[in-house]
């Protein structure tokens, strides 16, 4: 049996690389319909993006809290597809925190594709490339730094969420016991020495993440051979 | 014989474009036009860049456009490239894998890369990395990587404008050789005569999103010129004389040029090129760059003299403070365009049909490619 931390550890890069994918998935599409939008919903839509940038973790929380409960649509739903209760369980933090770092991906990605601009794209189609096309071979590899960028912010915010977490997943070791509620758990514990192991720990690779990602958007300099 | 049959409309905000015109696209056909004049907005329409035109385009029986059948084939489908203004190259290929791009995507495949670079002169830039090219050079894979789609129209939306002078001519003279290697129809947009007055067949004139005229490149010419003595304000070209005659002798060993219009002689300074005997030169003679006496001049440096009888008097029918008329005089059976004050024409007393002498100096007979 593995140590209580090293479990935490085990779940939480398991949510975050499963929310990262995910958002991956949802946020390219999402941020590429913003870019290309003209109407004046855009505006609506984009706040609604951007509103777990402001909204404290415990309200976005305990509405999900709500809704996720077998006594509401989304958890019934949920219930009846799966059989399993939906609050409390490892696919209601995945679910959680794809809501809670949406903006992370979708900001750099529809910034990205708005100065990209359609020009490329025109230049794609007079050459006989089809949209699908067009975005595999000449969107992605052209805006495949903010890609990095995009997912390693979600990585990286999904890896720091506790407010969340902690409204809907509550504290199950190996399920919704991820490393920022140990840490708490150990403050709470007064066992301040394992406390200190875990704080270092994520402010030290969140600070390597992050850096990686400074040194990926650095403007770009020449490399001859 | 390529045909191009436009009948459409497109409206922004403070643009109305509205054309229906068929076009007989033999070679190269240019469309000019000054800014604003829509004739971008033309190329983009048929290229199927534009989503808003109501109307119907049709190339060749293959219908394009044709929004009352609410059918309009995806620029991709329509097997017509476009070469812009701004190359837009892909900057994250080399020079060859943007060639590849488009060679890939070809159904054809006729043509091969090795062929095209060596066509286009790019053979030594093929790994070259794209942001590392001039603009001329950046033109050159843009028109190659066009080719490369094989397609039955090229479009090519002012491919000049960034280039220097010395690239302009080189880019042009390669657009005549590609014209003529592949046989490919070519609808050139340009704001410049002079480009278009140099490799253009036809000629269709685009003003205030409107086609005013269409027709034989020289003949086209000619008709603005009448179009800008009625309306001085509007100032669509500088009026001259397009020509295109049979070189007699490239060098009369006093270096001038020698081009032959019926029994008479044009003379003009040598040019660089390699010319054969009896090709055909196009030039022009701006109309400011005539002047006409009554008898043959004997004494003067002035090497070319013309005779002729004036056939036309023009002055502008709105403004009358211009103070200047453009004389038509026919030299041979050729026309020819001359601007002079009416001070002039009145002291001389010009009139129609009056057998007058046209002078200008070697150096008033202009070419741009050479």
């Amino acid at each position: 049996m593995p140590s209580p931390d090293l479990l935490a550890l085990a779940v939480t890069l398991k949510m975050a690389a499963l929310t990262t994918v995910i958002l991956l998935l949802i946020g390219t599409p999402l941020a590429w319909f913003l870019a290309k939008m003209t109407s004046r919903f855009k505006v609506i839509i984009e706040a609604i993006v951007a509103l777990p940038l402001v909204l404290p973790p415990t309200v976005l929380g305990f509405y999900l809290l709500i809704a996720f409960s077998p006594q509401h649509l989304p958890g019934q739903i949920w219930q009846q597809a799966t059989g399993q209760q939906l609050a409390f369980s490892f696919s209601a933090i995945v679910i959680g925190s794809v809501l809670y770092s949406l903006p992370f991906v979708v900001q750099p990605l529809q910034k990205a594709f708005e100065q990209l601009g359609d020009s490329v794209l025109e230049a794609g189609a007079m050459l006989g490339a089809g949209p699908i096309d067009r975005f595999f071979t000449i969107v992605l590899p052209l805006t495949k730094a903010s890609f990095i960028t995009a997912a390693s912010l979600g990585f990286a915010h999904t890896v720091g969420e506790f407010g969340v977490i902690l409204m809907i997943g509550g504290n199950i070791p190996g399920e919704t016991r991820v490393l920022s509620i140990a840490l708490f758990d150990h403050v709470e514990a007064f066992d301040y020495a394992k406390a200190h192991v875990l704080a270092i720990s994520l402010l030290i690779g969140s600070m390597i993440l992050l850096a990686g990602v400074y040194l990926l958007n650095l403007p770009h300099r020449k490399t001859r051979k | 014989m390529t045909i191009l049959s436009l009948d459409f409309s497109l409206s922004y905000q403070a643009f109305n474009f509205k054309i229906n015109q068929t076009l007989n696209l033999t070679g190269i056909t240019g469309v000019f036009g000054h800014s604003g004049s829509g004739k971008s907005t033309l190329l983009r329409a048929i290229a199927g860049l534009e989503k808003n035109i109501t109307g119907a385009i049709i190339f060749n029986d293959k219908t394009l456009t044709d929004t009352t059948k609410n059918l309009c084939q995806k620029p991709e489908q329509r097997n017509i490239s476009l070469v812009f203004q701004d190359s837009r190259l892909f900057t994250h290929l080399t020079v060859r894998d943007n060639l590849k791009y488009a060679a890939k995507r070809c159904t054809n495949s006729q043509l091969n890369i090795a062929d095209i670079l060596k066509l286009t002169e790019l053979e030594a830039l093929a790994d070259a990395n794209v942001v590392e090219l001039s603009s001329g050079q950046k033109q050159r894979v843009a028109l190659a990587r066009a080719l490369l789609t094989e397609p039955k129209l090229l479009l090519l939306d002012e491919p000049l404008s960034a280039l220097d002078q010395a690239s302009k001519t080189k880019l042009l003279s390669l657009i005549v050789k590609v014209q003529q290697q592949l046989s490919l129809p070519i609808l050139y947009v340009s704001h410049s005569l002079d480009e278009l007055q140099q490799v253009c067949d036809n000629l269709l004139i685009l003003s205030q999103g409107k086609a005013i005229n269409y027709g034989n490149i020289h003949y086209t010419i000619h008709q603005l010129n009448f179009m800008s003595a009625h309306l001085p304000s509007e100032r669509l070209i500088h009026q001259q004389t397009s020509l295109s005659l049979p070189i007699a002798s490239t060098d009369n060993g006093q270096g001038l040029m020698v081009l032959t219009l019926a029994e008479q002689k044009i003379l003009l300074p040598s040019l660089p090129g390699t010319f054969i005997k009896n090709q055909h030169l196009r030039c022009f003679i701006l109309a400011s760059d005539i002047s006409i006496c009554l008898s043959e001049p004997q004494n003067s440096t002035i090497v070319n003299h013309l005779s002729g009888n004036i056939n036309a008097i023009e002055s502008s029918t709105t403004d009358k403070a211009t103070h200047s008329v453009l004389i038509t005089v026919i030299c041979s059976g050729q026309e020819f365009f001359v601007h002079i004050s009416t001070f002039s024409q009145q002291k001389l007393a010009l009139c129609i049909n009056q057998q007058v002498y046209l002078q200008f100096k070697a150096g008033a007979v202009r070419t741009y490619l050479y």
